[in-house]
């Protein structure tokens, strides 16, 4: 992987999730407090497109900064200090620590599409 | 007399590391760390540190002078006195092979990887590669780099992976060679340190500016070597590197 391209995917999509956050905050100025209200807001298009595109730039986002804390602290350097046996298991321990983000970050991705979605 | 603290480690007779005390009155002149270790030694003739030129130019006793790494030949102990105490230990991330050396391996070895020599294709001139004074003014704050090492290990992401990230004191060099006008291997250069960890893990957090003995800036190097890695797909490499990565 390009360290260029987790650049820009970072900064972008810290731009995205922060033009979302102002938008969003944006549109209760306009909500009037009701259901119908709500309503109109959630199950429009671009509410729905907007929200899935800042869902997807927040994992993407956290990924890139899990993996760089996993990468920087769950290796058998660092883990060594703690213990010479644990850093025996560093890459089991960082591949664990992986895959354990990339699963609650698909869980969190699949119920965040239901609810806008369906 | 002031309490001078070292740490102390031989791996053929000690376990673990440990700290040694010595009390020490030290002459009415100003003094620098790196006498008040060589009288030590003359006290302990075990005491194990590098040293050479004694003035700041070889960059061997770089070494951690309370906290802070600096070079102790240059380094007035009367400046880092604190309460008549001093603690000496080697530079952090690298491994002890006795008291205050350290083993400089993964350090060289990261500056052997961006390959601190100019190199040109182009044919040899009858007499010397030219540049102009402006040309020849970006190298400044980029060559007078001693390697003392100082600044790599004050660098918490050079301490976690010193195998991947190039450090401080070799991406300097590797911007003095990016900037050099007269080297036309910029796009090699680049794409050898172009991977997430060899400039990237970089995270601005500026142990090397606080702590460089030259006074030099390797952060302002990274920056000028992450923009020019950040914008050479769109506008050409060698237009960006050649004039000065802005």
């Amino acid at each position: 992987m390009n360290g260029s391209i987790i650049w820009y995917l970072q900064r972008i999509s810290s731009l995205f999730v922060l033009t979302y956050t102002i938008w969003l905050f944006s549109s209760f100025r306009s909500f009037d407090g009701t259901f119908l209200g709500w309503d109109l807001l959630t199950s429009s298009i671009v509410f729905r497109l907007f929200t899935t595109i800042t869902i997807i730039s927040i994992l993407m986002h956290a990924f890139i900064g899990l993996w760089t804390v996993g990468t920087d602290y769950l290796t058998s350097r660092t883990l060594g200090f703690l213990s010479y046996r644990l850093a025996n298991y560093a890459d089991l321990i960082r591949n664990s620590y992986q895959i354990l983000f990339v699963f609650l970050g698909l869980i969190f991705l699949i119920i965040v599409l239901i609810v806008i979605w369906i | 007399m002031i309490e001078v603290s070292i740490y102390r480690y031989n791996p053929e007779t000690d376990k673990f590391p440990y700290m040694q005390k010595f009390e020490f009155t030290p002459p009415e002149r100003e003094i620098m760390v790196l006498e008040l270790l060589t009288l030590l030694k003359e006290e302990d003739p075990t005491l194990s540190f590098r040293r050479s030129c004694r003035e700041g130019v070889c960059g061997s006793d770089g070494m951690s002078i309370n906290g802070k790494n600096s070079l102790a030949c240059i380094t007035p102990l009367s400046d880092v006195l604190q309460k008549n105490k001093i603690d000496l230990r080697p530079l952090p991330g690298l491994p002890v092979i006795r008291d205050l050396v350290v083993d400089m391996t993964e350090f060289y070895n990261q500056y052997e990887k961006i390959k601190p020599f100019l190199q040109n294709d182009q044919p040899h001139p009858e007499k010397e590669r030219l540049q102009s004074p402006e040309e020849r003014s970006k190298l400044d704050g980029l060559y007078e780099c001693i390697l003392c090492a100082c600044c790599s290990t004050s660098c918490p992401s050079f301490w976690w992976n010193p195998d991947k990230f190039v450090g401080p004191a070799a991406l300097l060099q590797a911007y003095r060679f990016i900037a050099d006008t007269r080297d036309t291997r910029t796009e090699e250069r680049l794409e050898s340190i172009s991977d997430p960890f060899s400039v990237y893990r970089c995270h601005g957090i500026m142990n090397c500016v606080n702590v460089c003995p030259k006074g030099l800036n390797p952060n302002k190097a990274i920056g000028e070597i992450k923009k020019t890695l950040l914008l050479r797909k769109e506008s050409g490499n060698e237009l960006i590197a050649k004039s000065g990565g802005t």
